[in-house]
């Protein structure tokens, strides 16, 4: 089966910057894997999450050098911080996690349907009526992650996805993983809460400055 | 008060371009008009929007609160100083013209800012936003108007937060007027620059949900136009256009 | 427009309509509501700058409820067009420049808001530029010369202010962030 993302020898270099970001990284992500990229503050795991969902170069500028094909159809992203991932035009939850669907001109029929179905997975339903901007911060990470839903990605990305949440809903949201997961969906997390995302996690991969230094099972990125 | 108010007048269940094109309509018009008794006759029709939104007292409350500094210079920059025939008022001597000029130059402001104090509370932006979606409004049009107000509440309790902040590290408000310049720019600077940094990742969110898609956007909740409706819009043109034909051609005779 | 420039004309006219509460905190006798549209004219360019300075006319009356100053809207594009001429020869690379091209562009504000303010408004608008106006009418002034020299006295001191400030917003960004402005490079 092909790869949702395939990185061969890649490196990136944002613009401006004195060195690499990445460095040399050769990685596949197949269907249904659960990988958490791990590394210190610095080490190159968010820009992996860019380069892999096709994000970088394109929106953020910078170089890239080597080979990347990425076999997804759709991806999708979730940063830590709900607030600015809000597209500002929604006053219900419901046209927010709509949003993406609609945008691509979907019938109406179809956007309202993957907005139930996406906030139906996130537990939110009782939300849909709310107005996003009232919201405390964990429920609008679940309208945001359920917007990245909405328009079923094959592969998601999640940096840092639980930064802002109580302990309660950051165990929800990554409990939600592995059910994503068996639906074929490949999720790459890159986070310092190793606990949580090994718990749920295929795989590890571990990168110091750019490179990729181990890749296997989550306990020995762990340990 | 400023701002949507909920209701269900005519106004409020009207497609939300007949409302704001009304609006429109005395913003253009007020400024065809020369005369004060046309003026006022403005005056009362954007009163008559307001009572048929519901919002009468509202509107004309805020309008005048809102038109008064301009009533009380216009008052003294004519009234007082205007020019002669002069007529007596009481203990004072007031311009005859100047009266007139007062009364044309403050009916404009008050009917525009009473018709769109009206629109304003009588339409939802969310039904502005899914009419203009309706209508294929490229995205970075409603983006602009509907997204740029939701953003606005947390940037200024950002910029209260830096304020405190920087009052905590010793940055002093008052003084000269260049000590208060040169506060200027430990306040401003981490707001912006804060601001500049979220950049990316605004512009990352919203591509891979679609805005960027080129397709023509489906609108969830339209709200229903009619015929009368769209009837009445064009109307509205010919009314503004024949008024600025009469000033033109009144000009001339 | 990219994605990217619609971001960052939104912030712009965020920072337009924000900016003055810092002012008010300060009590300073300016507006600074062009230094959003200035600061998109450096960063992205003149069509990002216009509809940066058009959508504060609009939102800015829809916040305030003063709708009759839509028609300043004209003033807004030429601030920006101004704008984004004079970071393109460099202005905003020193401080004395920008607040020598701030007073140009004070100049130019005043010399559009000015005829607007006199042939729509009668110099009335409300607000410190007509308080100058009355001053100055009392004092014998014709009405039009009134209006013409406070526009053009309260519209240099902000727009000075508004360059030097934009001058050093874009000295102060970061150079990874500066980076992502290719229109900085040049």
């Amino acid at each position: 089966m092909t790869p949702r993302v395939s990185l061969v020898g890649v490196t990136f270099t944002y613009p401006g910057a004195d060195r690499a970001a990445l460095a040399g990284v050769t990685l596949d992500i197949g269907a249904g894997e659960i990988v958490v990229v791990a590394g210190a503050a610095g080490a190159g795991a968010s820009t992996l999450l860019l380069v892999a969902t096709g994000l970088a170069p394109r929106l953020v500028g910078g170089t890239l050098a080597g080979q990347r094909a990425i076999g997804a159809r759709r991806c999708g992203i979730v940063f830590a911080r709900p607030w600015t991932q809000l597209t500002g035009l929604c006053s219900t939850v419901r046209d927010e996690v709509a949003f993406g669907p609609a945008s691509y001109g979907l019938p109406r029929e179809t956007v309202l349907a993957a907005a139930e179905r996406a906030m139906q997975r996130l537990g939110i339903a009782h939300l849909a009526a709310r107005d996003p901007a009232h919201l405390s911060g964990g429920e609008l990470q679940r309208v945001v992650v359920a917007s990245a839903l909405a328009l079923e990605p094959d592969l998601l990305a999640l940096d840092d996805p639980a930064a802002e949440l109580d302990p309660e809903a950051a165990d929800a949201l990554y409990a939600m993983l592995p059910q994503l997961g068996r639906a074929g969906t490949a999720i790459l997390i890159a986070t310092p809460d190793l606990g949580r995302a090994t718990a749920v996690a295929t795989r590890a991969v571990q990168l110091e400055q750019g490179r990729i230094v181990r890749d296997g099972s989550p306990a020995e990125v762990e340990a | 008060m400023i701002g949507y108010v909920t209701g269900r007048s005519p106004l409020h269940r009207a497609h939300p371009y007949t409302t704001l094109a009304l609006a429109g309509a005395v913003l253009l018009a007020a400024f065809a008009m020369t005369e004060p008794r046309t003026v006022w006759l403005l005056v009362l029709a954007a009163a008559a929007l307001a009572a048929v939104g519901g919002v009468l007292r509202s509107s004309v409350r805020t309008a005048l609160l809102l038109s008064l500094p301009i009533w009380a210079l216009l008052f003294v920059l004519y009234a007082l100083l205007g020019a002669d025939p002069r007529v007596a008022f009481g203990p004072l001597s007031l311009s005859s013209p100047g009266i007139a000029r007062a009364l044309v130059l403050g009916g404009r402001v008050t009917a525009i800012v009473l018709s769109f104090l009206t629109a304003l509370a009588t339409t939802s932006p969310h039904r502005l936003v899914e009419a203009m979606t309706a209508r294929g409004v490229p995205f970075g049009r409603t983006f602009l108007l509907a997204s740029t107000l939701t953003i606005l509440p947390r940037m200024r309790e950002r910029a209260a937060q830096i304020l405190e902040a920087q009052q905590c590290r010793g940055l002093r408000l008052g003084g000269s007027v260049l000590a208060r310049l040169r506060a200027l720019g430990p306040l401003a600077l981490p707001l912006i620059l804060g601001a500049l940094a979220e950049v990316d990742e605004q512009v990352l969110a919203l591509d891979v949900r679609g805005a960027a898609a080129g397709a023509r956007r489906t609108a969830v909740d339209p709200p229903p136009d009619s015929q009368i409706q769209r009837a009445l819009r064009w109307s509205l043109l010919l009314l503004v256009t024949a008024a600025y034909a009469w000033k033109f051609w009144s000009m001339r005779g | 427009m990219t994605l990217r420039d619609l971001v960052l004309v939104r912030l712009g006219v965020a920072i337009n309509l924000v900016i003055g509460q810092i002012v008010v905190a300060l009590l300073l006798p300016i507006y600074l509501d062009s230094v959003g549209t200035i600061l998109v004219a450096a960063l992205v360019g003149p069509r990002a700058a216009i509809t940066a300075g058009l959508v504060s006319q609009v939102l800015s009356a829809v916040i305030s409820g003063n709708f009759s100053w839509l028609p300043f809207a004209v003033v807004q594009i030429v601030i920006a067009l101004y704008a984004s001429v004079v970071a393109r020869l460099g202005a905003f690379r020193r401080l004395w420049t920008a607040v020598a091209a701030g007073i140009g562009l004070g100049l130019v504000a005043a010399s559009c808001s000015a005829p607007i303010s006199y042939f729509l408004f009668g110099g009335v608008t409300a607000g410190g530029v007509t308080v100058v106006t009355t001053v100055l009418r009392a004092l014998g002034a014709p009405l039009g010369v009134a209006v013409a020299s406070a526009s053009y006295a309260t519209d240099l001191l902000d727009k000075a202010i508004a360059c030097g400030l934009v001058c050093v917003i874009l000295r102060g960004l970061p150079r990874t962030l500066a980076a992502r402005f290719p229109v900085l490079a040049r």
